[in-house]
């Protein structure tokens, strides 16, 4: 885990800086100083593990978009709702796609 | 044999039989045991536990994600209690309703598809009334499940005018509803507006089903609004269909009437995938032999 922000105590006093890798001992430190919350930098690949959309192949992402995109009645002339919907809906068959067969 | 006008709505639906079906015993019973100065949560129990079929598929439905309760029930005394009399008896009556239609044929709408799409609008009606804190919310489950009766009505009294309908909108490309209007002069909602009406049901509902397609034509905006997301969510979820090819478009104005935040699509989708199958149980699985189908 690398902290993304400085972390500092109450007094500003700066207890770890931003890019350096925490390890237990030092999470430890910190919360003896009462820190309770740091900024870390987002792990890609932990990212990406959690993104359905990102695990699928492109071909079968593109076909999947150009195939959801065809049952919506003038796609072009989405307003913002319709356009969370189809997001929402692409998430939702991208994840029963990648689930394991019963 | 077509005939060279369209038949009239209330023509179509004069036609229709007013049953219950195979529940109008149990129905009767519990109406009666309404009336009654006696009557107490035992008694109601013991009219529907006359029907096993009823009782089990109740107490699976009690059981279910759709209700969510702790605890399990195990009597339907228990299940009367916490549902309600009256939420049970609409589930009974909406259900027979669609039951009368078992005979249409399958050519153009395969009959369990539609039931997986009613089912699956009114779960998701039911869900967006939650959410909005409308009361009732059980009233829009019902809604839900009978927003598209009208086509089951084209499709049992006018089938020769309900082909030309699936061919002009295969052939053109067309939304299932304006295809209705352009070859007879009306829609499906129509339709079911004209056989709610006569069946007296509640004007709200009237409404809810009525305008699902358009709900800023509504008096009661907000119950068709709760319809119309609610088909629109399930047509692009792909749960059943009722025929249309097409995700209907969606009214922005709809959503902002709900006023609920973007970020509940999610939730309600997921609840909506975690109930789905429960209810399909409860009402569609393990029917009885021939001669005796029924749904809850």
């Amino acid at each position: 885990m690398v902290v993304a922000r400085d972390i500092k105590n109450i007094d500003g006093m700066l207890l770890a800086p931003s890019g350096c890798e925490l390890t237990e001992r030092q999470i430890n430190i910190l919360q003896a100083w009462g820190v309770t919350e740091v900024e870390v930098e987002a792990d890609d690949k932990l990212a990406q593990a959690h993104d359905p959309l990102a695990q699928l192949p492109p071909e079968v992402l593109g076909r999947m978009t150009a195939d959801l995109r065809a049952r919506f009645w003038k796609p072009d002339e989405f307003g913002p709702v319709p356009a969370e919907i189809f997001k929402l809906m692409l998430l939702r068959q991208a994840r029963h796609s990648l689930r394991p067969l019963a | 044999m077509i005939t060279s006008h369209p038949p009239s709505i209330k023509a179509m639906v004069q036609a229709v039989p007013r049953s219950l079906g195979s529940y109008g015993p149990v129905l009767q019973e519990i109406e009666q045991a309404l009336q009654s100065p006696q009557c107490n949560l035992s008694t109601i129990g013991d009219a529907i536990q006359k029907d096993p079929d009823l009782t089990a598929r109740l107490l699976r439905l009690a059981n279910s994600p759709f209700f969510g309760f702790a605890n399990r029930l195990s009597t339907v005394a228990e299940a009367v209690s916490l549902l309600g009399i009256q939420q049970i008896q609409d589930m009974i009556v909406a259900s027979s309703v669609l039951e009368q239609f078992k005979g249409v044929p399958d050519k153009f709408v395969n009959k369990d598809s539609f039931w997986r799409h009613s089912l699956a609008v009114g779960i998701t009606a039911r869900l967006l009334a939650m959410e909005r804190r409308l009361p009732k919310p059980d009233k829009f489950f019902v809604a839900g499940l009978l927003h598209d009766v009208g086509r089951l009505v084209l499709l049992s009294q006018a089938a020769e005018w309900a082909q030309t309908v699936f061919e002009l909108y295969q052939r053109e490309r067309l939304l299932l509803r304006e295809a209705e209007k352009r070859v007879l002069g009306y829609d499906h909602q129509q339709i079911a507006s004209e056989l709610l009406q006569s069946w007296s049901y509640p004007p709200v509902l009237v409404q809810a089903v009525a305008f699902h397609h358009t709900p800023g034509q509504s008096v009661a905006r907000m119950e068709a609004a709760v319809v119309h997301i609610a088909d629109h969510l399930v047509n692009a979820m792909g749960i059943g269909s009722s025929g249309e090819q097409f995700i209907p478009p969606l009214e922005d104005k709809a959503w902002s009437l709900l006023g609920l935040e973007l970020e509940t699509l999610t939730k309600i989708v997921e609840a909506v995938d975690e109930q789905i199958l429960a209810v399909e149980e409860a009402f569609l699985k393990n029917d009885p032999p021939a001669g005796h189908e029924r749904k809850l």
